[in-house]
């Protein structure tokens, strides 16, 4: 009896740390397959046909088709850089230096990855439509009513992630897969909460 | 207590065999790909413009507000298949995917430095020569691409510099073709 009972949580063992440590693998990442910098983090083989398991089994589950990494770069970004989590009550400052890629956009979403309905119809700036300094450096402010530049709204929304793609990243060869962008990631700083 | 020490290696060996199961198994269990959603959205070489994205509808999960996407589901088991668009801007992407999610090749507008592009999807099998012989009089400047599945997607991104240019790049991505015919395309009426 205490054998069949030694082998039943042997087995419960197993299956929950075989399928909870792939669980975590996907949905988190891991240093073989994703970078962390600052609020934003990436998978850096994404969408190639050469990715390892891990980056495909991800890919799967998000029902996106994503650019192959070669050639683009999607940085995901759901904390500030304090690493509180991004919410609709608070606001925050976004300042990015230029990015040398061919364009870029940076879009805000909700947790679930709806965009966020607004009067303004503004979903997202890119490195065309966006108003700089006259050094290039840029500053979006993520706020839930209306400031004055470039305001990102983020009305009724709980929380709120954002994404950043790079399409056609210059410096990027395969061997650094555009980590020289990295560098030049915006920073995410809370300014304030209602 | 002594059978415990002794079923814990297995139990480890078995836990390594379910997360490699798991991990490889699944991309064939994920519910609601990509190219499920695609196909419930038009025929097999067919182009079809998504809409764009919207705080009520996405045709795709987390598609980006400022591009605009057209799609061609292409199935070449009975030949090539033919793409021809305009290319507004050196930004514009065409990407090429397998039905799982692949993107096996990639072509952007400033890689083209023209505005307008003709492919020809293919089978690695088929001798490009033979498909080119027949066109090549009648399209300049054609790009074979292989695919290495029977089957699979073709997206043409075209990110918008701006709210305001939103009308001019829909109306481009509406005189896109994706089609069987291999000739006679180069007006389409629409």
């Amino acid at each position: 009896m205490r054998s069949l009972l030694t082998f039943i949580t042997a087995f419960v063992l197993a299956l929950s740390l075989g399928l909870g440590s792939a669980w975590y693998m996907i949905a988190n990442g891991s240093p073989l397959t994703t970078g962390h910098i600052g609020s934003w983090s990436v998978w850096y083989a994404v969408g190639n046909p050469d990715a390892d398991p891990y980056t495909k089994a991800y890919l799967a589950r998000t029902g996106r088709l994503p650019i192959t990494s070669t050639s683009a770069l999607y940085y995901h970004a759901s904390e500030d850089e304090s690493g509180e989590p991004l919410i609709s009550v608070c606001d925050y400052v976004i300042d990015g230096e230029p990015i040398d890629a061919a364009w870029w956009s940076l879009a805000a979403y909700t947790g679930a990855g709806r965009l966020i309905p607004n009067k303004a119809g503004r979903y997202s700036f890119n490195k065309n439509d966006i108003i700089r300094r006259p050094n290039g450096d840029f500053r979006i402010t993520l706020a839930s009513s209306a400031r004055s530049g470039n305001w990102l709204p983020t009305a009724d929304s709980e929380e709120i992630q954002l994404v950043l793609r790079v399409y056609g990243p210059r410096n990027n060869n395969n061997a650094i897969k555009g980590r020289l962008l990295e560098r030049f990631l915006p920073t995410i700083r809370k300014a304030g909460c209602q | 207590m002594r059978l415990f020490w002794l079923v814990l290696p297995i139990a480890l060996v078995l836990a390594g065999l379910i997360h490699v199961a798991a991990v490889l198994g699944l991309p064939y269990v994920a519910p609601r790909s990509a190219w499920e959603r695609l196909s419930a959205l038009g025929e097999p070489n067919e182009m079809v413009i998504l809409p764009a994205a919207a705080p009520e509808h996405q045709s795709l999960p987390m598609m980006a507000p400022d591009v605009r996407y057209a799609v061609c589901r292409f199935d070449i088991s009975e030949g090539p298949v033919r793409l021809s668009t305009q290319i507004l801007d050196d930004f514009w992407v065409i990407a090429f995917y397998t039905p799982g999610g692949q993107n096996f090749y990639t072509i952007s507008g400033g890689e083209l430095k023209r505005n307008k592009i003709e492919i020809v999807i293919s089978t690695k099998k088929e001798a490009i020569f033979e498909i080119g012989a027949n066109i090549l009089d009648d399209i300049d400047d054609l790009i074979v691409v292989a695919s290495p599945k029977r089957e699979g997607v073709v997206m043409i991104r075209a990110p918008l510099s701006g709210p305001s240019y939103a009308l001019r790049t829909e109306l481009a991505l509406k005189r896109a073709t994706c089609s069987r015919k291999l000739t006679g395309l180069d007006r389409p009426a629409r």
